[in-house]
């Protein structure tokens, strides 16, 4: 309100003395900021530029490095196999978030505080615990495949580690909360009372659930939805750990570039690729969201 | 109708409730697994366990190697909260109260090391840490970790800072008060909610931290989970199920200290 205001008035004044102080109350509170800009400028901002523009100019200038990675066949399989993975975790985490998130906006509410700190407590646990866990689980000799032995379900131990199957049970496990969470703040905020309109005024259940419940769920949906499938496409740990040689995603591929065949311009052409979709899905994530945090609706 | 459980009808209801059970339990199953395995005499990690054992607890804590990672992971886990809240807690007094141009690029930039895949940062921040020679130092690990908590720690900060109300702070300048006194004796107190979060929050991030931490370690220095993820890729042994233990209750105990605190707050409100 009153720095608006005086900066306003200064600047209609014209005046070169009240210019300068109107310039110097449009940057009011800009200072306190510099430390943390200066921080992530150096350690964050510049780092990943000089990476980038490692995979146009090493070993040559040029774009080399991107035809390489469209053209060869093995690259290429590892673009597709991220996305496929990706979507596939995205499918199968909101089909089980979905009855999830609508059971804890149904439950009386202590119950339903229980299921979220479930939810809750899964998704602080150490994703490395967490992952060595299913390993374990589903290995060979583990005890999901003596279990379904035991039951006369299987005769022949299932493979489901270190390969596709390992790597999708892993990772919709973990991307499970980040689609509750919103889901369940989108139906928690959906008026019991329009559900109730439609049912008087004729609808079945399958029809009101259908064409009233699932599209005032739609923007959960999908903004958790949009925000599994970026986080999928960029997950390193349970990948590599559960996962084959066969089906490596883009993560993997861009550490192993590095560290074991020191080729920066592949990895990096890799990473630009990687953090260009990420960035452009992140902008239509942000498109769902109501405002933003800072936006003008703080303005005092 | 299909929000209230009465109203649903019987078959939905219970089909429903059973799925949910079935999914909670599949959310539960690999943290109670972990920890009953820490617990089993099997060497080769055997379920149900043929008896139970606190053997691997104390080939855990006879470990100096395991013991030293517990060590370096504490020292940056703390290092990183301090360095976290005090880059964090000034920039979001300037990105709520500033007004100049630009605040909603600088909080795209102050958050998108949350959004940049964090194996493209760790890339990054190697290739530079290599060139300077700064690899498998305290410091490496804590810059790298300051950047990926650093987001976490200013929304946050953010969120409370919004809920305070500014006049308070400026009723008490009129007062007489200083304005660093008054942010030091009113504001700060009132946001403390937020700034505990935040702390908390980058304490927890830069504990759990694998793909950092694994292009920063060296053979010398490791954190907890370079030290599972080394181990892991030559055996499974009940050892690292002992860490894993451990790790899934310290986030137990976080988050009974963030519920407390959160109860604590709705009663003071």
């Amino acid at each position: 309100m009153t720095s608006a205001q005086t900066s306003q008035s200064t600047l209609s004044a014209g005046t070169t003395g009240m210019a300068i102080s109107a310039r110097t109350q449009r940057w009011r509170g800009f200072p306190k900021l510099l430390p943390a800009l200066m921080f992530l400028s150096l350690f964050f901002l510049a780092p990943l530029i000089a990476l980038l523009l490692r995979g146009v100019l090493e070993p040559s200038p040029g774009f080399d490095n991107y035809a390489l990675l469209f053209a060869n066949s093995a690259y290429s399989r590892v673009l597709l196999n991220t996305f496929s993975v990706a979507g596939l975790v995205t499918l199968i985490s909101v089909l089980l978030g979905f009855p999830l998130a609508w059971a804890i906006t149904l439950v009386p509410r202590g119950w339903g505080r229980w299921l979220l700190s479930i939810v809750l407590l899964s998704m602080w646990t150490s994703l490395l615990a967490r992952t060595y866990s299913w390993l374990v689980l589903l290995q060979a000799s583990g005890v999901i495949n003596k279990t379904l032995m035991a039951l006369g379900i299987i005769d022949q131990p299932l493979e489901m580690v270190h390969n596709l199957t390992g790597v999708v049970i892993g990772m919709s496990y973990i991307m499970i909360p980040f689609i509750v969470l919103p889901l369940q703040a989108t139906m928690q905020a959906i008026d019991p009372m329009v559900l109730q309109a439609g049912a008087i005024c004729g609808a079945s259940p399958w029809r009101n659930f259908f064409r009233v419940f699932l599209p005032l769920c739609r923007p959960g949906l999908f903004s958790g939805g949009l925000m599994v499938f970026v986080m999928s496409l960029g997950y390193y740990v349970t990948p590599a750990l559960l996962g084959g040689a066969q089906n490596m995603m883009l993560p993997e591929f861009i550490i192993q570039q590095v560290q074991s065949f020191l080729n920066w311009g592949i990895a990096s052409a890799a990473a630009a690729l990687l953090i260009g979709i990420t960035l452009v899905l992140f902008y239509f994530y942000l498109k769902l969201q109501p405002e933003s945090p800072v936006g003008a609706s703080n303005a005092r | 109708m299909l929000l209230t459980p009465n109203a649903m009808g019987p078959r939905l209801r219970i089909g429903l409730y059973l799925t949910t059970a079935l999914i909670a339990l599949f959310l539960l199953l690999p943290i109670v697994f972990i920890v009953l395995l820490s617990f089993g005499s099997s060497q080769w990690l055997v379920f149900p366990p043929p008896g139970w054992t606190l053997k691997w607890y104390e080939q855990f804590f006879a470990n100096p190697a395991w013991m030293a990672a517990v060590l370096v992971s504490f020292k940056v886990a703390l290092l990183t909260t301090v360095c976290a809240v005090t880059l964090g807690l000034p920039t979001a007094f300037a990105l709520v109260r500033g007004r100049f141009p630009g605040r909603e690029l600088l909080y795209a930039l102050f958050t998108m090391p949350m959004i940049v895949p964090l194996v493209i940062i760790a890339v990054a921040v190697y290739a530079l840490f290599l060139k300077l020679g700064y690899t498998g130092t305290l410091f490496s690990f804590v810059v790298s970790h300051v950047i990926v908590a650093l987001p976490f720690t200013i929304i946050s900060i953010i969120n409370s800072l919004k809920l305070f109300d500014q006049s308070i702070e400026d009723a008490a300048v009129i007062c007489g008060a200083s304005r660093l006194q008054a942010v030091f004796r009113v504001t700060f107190p009132a946001i403390r909610p937020g700034m505990v979060a935040g702390a908390l929050f980058a304490f927890l991030v830069s504990w759990d931290e694998v793909v950092l931490s694994v292009m920063m370690a060296s053979p010398t220095l490791q954190t907890l989970p370079v030290k599972m993820w080394t181990t892991l890729r030559q055996d499974l042994t009940p050892v690292i199920a002992v860490a894993s233990t451990l790790l899934i209750g310290l986030s137990v105990l976080i988050m009974v200290i963030a519920a407390a605190l959160r109860r604590r707050n709705e009663t003071s409100a």
